[in-house]
């Protein structure tokens, strides 16, 4: 069944990508929606049987019952089912400041080079001018205390900023030692950034570094939708596209009405390459 | 203990002490009946001017039946708790009940950013677990917490925290402010009529909500008698001498869910998603606030005994909620 897809979309490919770093030797808190907690779903319905995650709602380690109502990602009974154990925020919150989440895996609105999140507002905080959203939620704790934080977002020039408008959530700060500067525990941080075209991790200088590049891209269409220039690796990894197995779990059981997947631009095989189907 | 650094925001005021006095002298620490109707608590216990914390949402086992009678009697200047939350924010904002937010995650949405530009709103910045930790702290009957968490936010610096340097092991940490809000709203699964109850599942602060909250009222599915309670004390989350006032309201999460009892409505969350980011707001608040003067009749005349059925149908799972 691991057959490499023919036609997906950028949504269903980064999910996908997300997925395939999730272990069941780790401990995860998961965001509570969205490419997350899809790819949470899907790690533990393709590869990762056992795998235990946290959502905010102080659940431990569910095994959910798929699919999910429209929101129904926390609290409700499907989100939750067969659980370890349910508890509440404040005790998920201590669960990760003890360190025993290896890693927390969060969608970001606006990224910058620093790993640095925004979830509050594009656009000018002061006076409620920008275009403002809903706040960090439990993302701020999750990029706080998890030991590594995995990013999702789009590859957009608007989303990869110098400087985010507002950080919401902290990933490096301005640099070494900020994070330790302002209180957080040492060792912890920002470790990848994922989009639909490309993976990023982060250089000893705690700075964004283009590691991998998915295969219907170029690394000059990546950078062109940067708003700076990040480093990047000397050999970069092929990010592989959607097996048909991972797209039929996801379709049929994850995103059943394509709350998730349902934008982005779709990718086909054509005369044995990757490219957008628009083209 | 030494500021290394302060979020520069207005908080709701910290004191320990006077809460200890207020336990002492308004507390219900005899046993008596606290059942009244959504109508009669939210007069007696909702005040202009609270600083209102509720636990959940609109559409997760929260108190959405008290949320509408909230805003059926025009509460003013109310100070909101926005953690963990999607709609039930912007409906108090937009229907005039709130003027100042703390924010941890909320359903922003154009009604609120209105009323900010309008200064009709004044909002803060926290996240969710630091709200959560806000409310234990003032559970715990303490002035403050340390947190590893929310240190070089700009949120911060829209806070009432403050970096301190921790005296044991000199360096930085987040401090934040206890909170003990003035009012709670709490849905709970099964309570006895003094407020003894039973919050099945995961959630989010219920029971630091009626620890910390000078007046407390709970809407419960169930009304069960206190040998229930007695026959599995284990199963208590919430005791009595925290609560004000027990009122009864079947499918009172309604559009949202209630795990083990009913699922959400499909079709009621997506209504009220849509009215808050695109929608007509005032038309959802005519129809599913203004339209009637009581839960039951909203059950009756807007929800329907139809919905009801479908609900409780569709919510298969058992396991782990009804004992």
């Amino acid at each position: 069944m691991s057959t490499p897809a023919a036609n997906f979309n950028e949504r269903e490919h980064v999910i996908c990508q997300v997925a395939r770093m999730i272990d069941e030797r780790y401990i995860y808190w998961v965001g509570a929606g969205g490419e997350p907690m899809s790819s949470a779903l899907l790690a533990k319905q393709v590869h990762a049987p056992n795998l235990q995650y946290l959502t905010e709602d102080g659940v431990v380690g569910p095994e959910p019952l798929l699919p999910f109502d429209p929101l129904m990602t926390l609290v409700a009974s499907r989100a939750v089912y067969r659980a370890l154990q349910w508890s509440t925020m404040n005790y998920a919150s201590d669960v990760a400041h003890l360190g025993y989440v290896d890693y927390g895996i969060l969608a970001t609105l606006q990224v910058d080079r620093y790993g640095n999140v925004n979830s509050t507002v594009v656009g000018k905080y002061e006076g409620g001018e920008g275009r403002r959203f809903g706040g960090p939620g439990g993302a701020d704790t999750i990029a706080a205390v998890s030991w590594r934080t995995i990013l999702v977002t789009d590859q957009q020039k608007r989303k990869f900023v110098d400087r985010v408008d507002f950080i919401s959530s902290p990933g490096f700060l301005d640099g070494p030692g900020a994070r330790e500067r302002a209180g957080l525990p040492p060792g912890t941080g920002p470790w990848r950034v994922y989009t639909p075209w490309a993976m990023f991790g982060y250089d000893t200088d705690c700075q964004l570094m283009l590691q991998g590049i998915s295969p219907f891209v170029t690394v000059d269409q990546v950078l062109a939708e940067m708003s700076f220039k990040p480093k990047i690796a000397p050999k970069l990894e092929r990010l592989e596209v959607p097996t048909e197995e991972e797209l039929l779990v996801l379709r049929t059981k994850i995103d059943v009405a394509g709350q998730v997947t349902d934008r982005g631009r779709w990718i086909e095989l054509r005369d044995g390459k990757y490219v957008f189907s628009d083209t | 203990m030494r500021i290394l650094q302060e979020g520069r925001s207005e908080y709701l005021k910290v004191d320990p002490d006077g809460y200890r006095a207020f336990v002492r002298d308004h507390k219900p620490h005899q046993m008596v009946s606290k059942l009244m109707t959504h109508k009669e608590a939210v007069e007696k216990l909702v005040r202009d001017g609270d600083y209102l914390a509720y636990d959940c949402n609109y559409f997760m086992r929260g108190p959405a039946s008290l949320l509408r009678e909230i805003i059926r009697q025009k509460k003013r200047r109310i100070w909101l708790c926005g953690k963990f939350t999607y709609v039930a924010c912007a409906l108090m904002v937009e229907s005039g009940c709130v003027d100042r937010l703390d924010i941890g995650f909320i359903g922003f949405g154009p009604w609120i950013s209105r009323a900010v530009r309008e200064k009709k709103c004044t909002i803060y910045e926290y996240s969710n677990a630091i709200m959560t930790l806000r409310l234990k702290a003032g559970a715990m009957g303490l002035p403050f917490l340390p947190a590893r968490s929310f240190g070089g936010t700009d949120g911060f610096n829209h806070s009432g925290c403050k970096l301190v340097e921790d005296p044991y092991t000199k360096q930085p940490i987040i401090v934040v402010p206890a909170l003990n809000p003035d009012v709670s709203i709490v849905h709970v699964n099964q309570a006895d009529e003094y407020g003894n109850a039973r919050v099945f599942g995961t959630g989010i602060t219920h029971q630091e909500c009626a620890l910390a909250s000078k007046r407390v009222i709970l809407q419960a599915e169930e009304i069960v008698s206190t040998d229930e309670i007695r026959r599995d004390p284990g199963r208590t989350s919430i005791p009595h001498f925290t609560v004000d006032a027990v009122v009864h309201a079947p499918y009172g999460a309604y559009p949202g869910t209630v795990p083990g009892y009913y699922a959400s409505d499909p079709a009621g969350v997506v209504e009220a998603m849509g009215a808050m980011f695109a929608g007509d707001f005032r038309a959802y608040l005519d129809k599913h606030v203004y339209s009637v003067s009581s839960h039951d009749e909203y059950l009756e005349k807007v929800v329907g005994a139809s919905k009801l059925a479908e609900i409780c149908r569709r919510e298969t799972i058992r396991e782990g909620y009804r004992i």
